[in-house]
């Protein structure tokens, strides 16, 4: 018997199927030029006619309220059934929009977004589990804070999941004899969240940005004076604080100094997936399209790799990072729903930004995703702030040319949504999705963590939201 | 009853049946870890975990799963640190950091923890 939850995604699948089926007859009338992406372009602009009902925004919020208070207050009911709720609340969406708005090109554009975001964070995720990292060395803050920066600096290329699933074992490991809750705390701080701002496959939100057609190098160019005093000012008050954790007896145990790495086949799988993002005929037009399927080369490379990197990973380096499908099941299930949920919030929420106009300035927009993307997850928060941004000048969030256009002219509105959406990823467990691994790795290995709003008040509340102000009244003031 | 490390040395299995551990070992268990529940209250007011100890081996009840076998996957494990029955509690060197793994046919393969694996006390 098939679970409940698997009968569902097949019924997904089988609903974008018909959708892309539909689709390729609108796609050959027009002769559309290649991408995947390419599709959104022939989704027109939402006039007030045809918008979707606000209604609609429920199941989306609904959604999202659960993601934030099921790992909490329900936690053995969250975990048997969100795949069930995640899909049912995406399917309202879908047949609203294929049977009332008769709007396919949104959802089938959503399919291929959707596709490409859990190509890469799968990848991202089974490649790193693959390696194994040891280091025998004698923990002191500033060792710490060298790991802390060099995760913050690899998170932009493999990733935060990714940079999170490498690093925080060895980490822990060696601070076994004196860890306390803020080295993990601090570690979530910045590799798991501050340190992927620079690039798309940082963070999930920039990538959204990226597939919606935010130039690749656009983010390092625009953030990355930001970035590098914020990740310096959060090292520099770990290093203090780490600094009155050391004992001053020595232990006598012995380091040699050395530091082993395991799954160097795996970084090739790693440096695959990240040339891989390029693979994309709107970016290299030799790439050739699958249109009118939601997926291109660049996600079948990616979930090869998936099946590559886990087949022929050592499974004694699987078993040292107790590596489970889990964690990457969960943000495939969720995000189905998250990206069908929220196409008539970020629709609706292009139309309403659009008639506020002038009042919105990047301050409001830098605070509003900001604190959004503490509670909810920072990547449709991103996407939903980068419509209203968009839908305040009169521009389509769902046209590559159109995104392009905007970050050329109004650079100032679009830094300041992508430095909100990661930097306050970290302000709680759910803000960004490696936190909880994170978290729970932590927890799995015997560290005793503090609670959801104990992680708030003792930690980044104080720690972080003095930072952000400074770089509010510096940035975006 | 054998002792921990005979169990240890001659590769001795446990069993689970559901959520019920069986171990052919008598130990008093200090902290455990199953999924992500850290558990360090084996009082029996303590809602999700259950110790019952017979003459010749222990049982762990864990209330909050159904069955061991679905929840821990390949490459995980139970990890438990524990002293033997006897020894002294107050001295660490005699704490012992197990790793429980549900197998086939309900067998339990018990290890110390492997070099690589981390739990901290």
């Amino acid at each position: 018997m098939f679970p409940r939850g698997k009968i569902l995604i097949i019924f997904f699948i089988l609903i974008i199927g018909f959708i892309a089926s539909q689709e390729s007859f609108a796609i050959t009338s027009n002769t559309l030029s290649d991408s995947t992406v390419a599709i959104s372009s022939v989704e027109d602009t939402h006039s007030a006619d045809n918008l979707p009902s606000t209604f609609m925004v429920l199941p989306f919020v609904i959604l999202l309220a659960m993601i934030a208070t099921g790992p909490l207050f329900y936690h053995h009911f969250w975990e048997k059934n969100y795949p069930i709720i995640a899909i049912i609340l995406g399917l309202v969406t879908v047949f609203y929009y294929l049977f009332f708005l008769n709007d396919t090109h949104s959802l089938l554009h959503t399919a291929a977004e959707y596709l490409s975001f859990i190509a890469l964070l799968s990848s991202l995720f089974v490649a790193s589990g693959g390696i194994l990292i040891r280091v025998d060395k004698k923990s002191t803050p500033w060792l710490n804070a060298g790991i802390l920066l060099f995760g913050a600096v690899i998170a932009n290329i493999i990733g935060t999941t990714g940079a999170s699933m490498l690093l925080i074992r060895p980490f822990i490991k060696i601070n076994k004899d004196r860890i306390k809750p803020y080295h993990i705390v601090f570690f979530i701080f910045l590799v798991s969240n501050i340190g992927g701002a620079l690039t798309p496959i940082g963070d999930p939100p920039l990538f959204l940005g990226f597939l919606r057609g935010v130039e690749f190098f656009w983010v390092i160019g625009h953030v990355w004076y930001i970035w590098l005093p914020t990740i310096l000012l959060v090292t520099l008050i770990f290093v203090v604080i780490d600094s009155r954790n050391v004992s001053k007896e020595e232990s006598g145990e012995k380091f040699s100094g050395k530091i082993e790495f395991k799954g160097m086949r795996n970084v090739f799988y790693l440096l695959v997936i990240v040339i891989s993002v390029f693979i994309d005929p709107a970016v290299m037009s030799w790439v050739p399209s699958l249109s009118p399927l939601p997926f291109g080369i660049r996600e079948i490379i990616m979930f090869s790799m998936v099946i590559i990197s886990y087949q022929t990973a050592d499974d004694d380096i699987l078993k040292a990072n107790e590596f489970n499908f889990e964690p990457i099941k969960e943000v495939a299930y969720l995000f189905v729903g998250i990206f069908a949920t929220m196409i008539p919030a970020l629709q609706l929420i292009s139309h309403e930004a659009n008639i506020l106009g002038e009042k919105l300035t990047p301050g409001i927009f830098y605070w509003a995703t900001g604190i959004l993307s503490s509670f909810l997850d920072n990547a449709p928060t991103y996407l939903n702030f980068l419509s209203a941004e968009m839908g305040k000048f009169g521009m389509n969030v769902n046209m590559p040319a159109e995104v392009l256009k905007f970050e050329q002219l109004h650079p100032i509105y679009l830094s300041a949504i992508s430095v909100a959406a990661v930097f306050f990823g970290a302000m709680t467990y759910i803000g960004n999705g490696p936190n909880f691994m994170v978290k729970s790795i932590s927890e799995r290995s015997g560290i005793k963590m503090p609670s959801f709003f104990g992680f708030m008040i003792k930690y980044s509340i104080p720690v972080l939201i003095p930072i952000f102000t400074i770089v509010w009244l510096v940035f975006y003031f | 009853m054998k002792s921990i490390s005979e169990i240890l040395k001659q590769k001795q299995t446990g069993l689970y049946f559901g959520n019920r551990v069986l171990l052919p070992f008598s130990c008093h268990i200090l902290k455990l870890n199953i999924e992500n529940d850290l558990i360090t209250d084996f009082s029996p007011c303590c809602k999700g975990v259950y110790v019952s100890e017979n003459p010749d081996f222990m049982e762990i009840y864990f209330h909050d799963y159904k069955d061991l076998g679905e929840v821990i996957t390949k490459y995980e494990a139970i990890k438990m640190i524990v002293v033997e029955k006897g020894k002294d509690i107050f001295n660490e060197k005699y704490h012992i950091t197990l790793a429980l793994h549900p197998e086939d046919n309900h067998q339990l393969r018990i290890e110390k923890l492997g070099e690589n694996q981390i739990f901290i006390e």
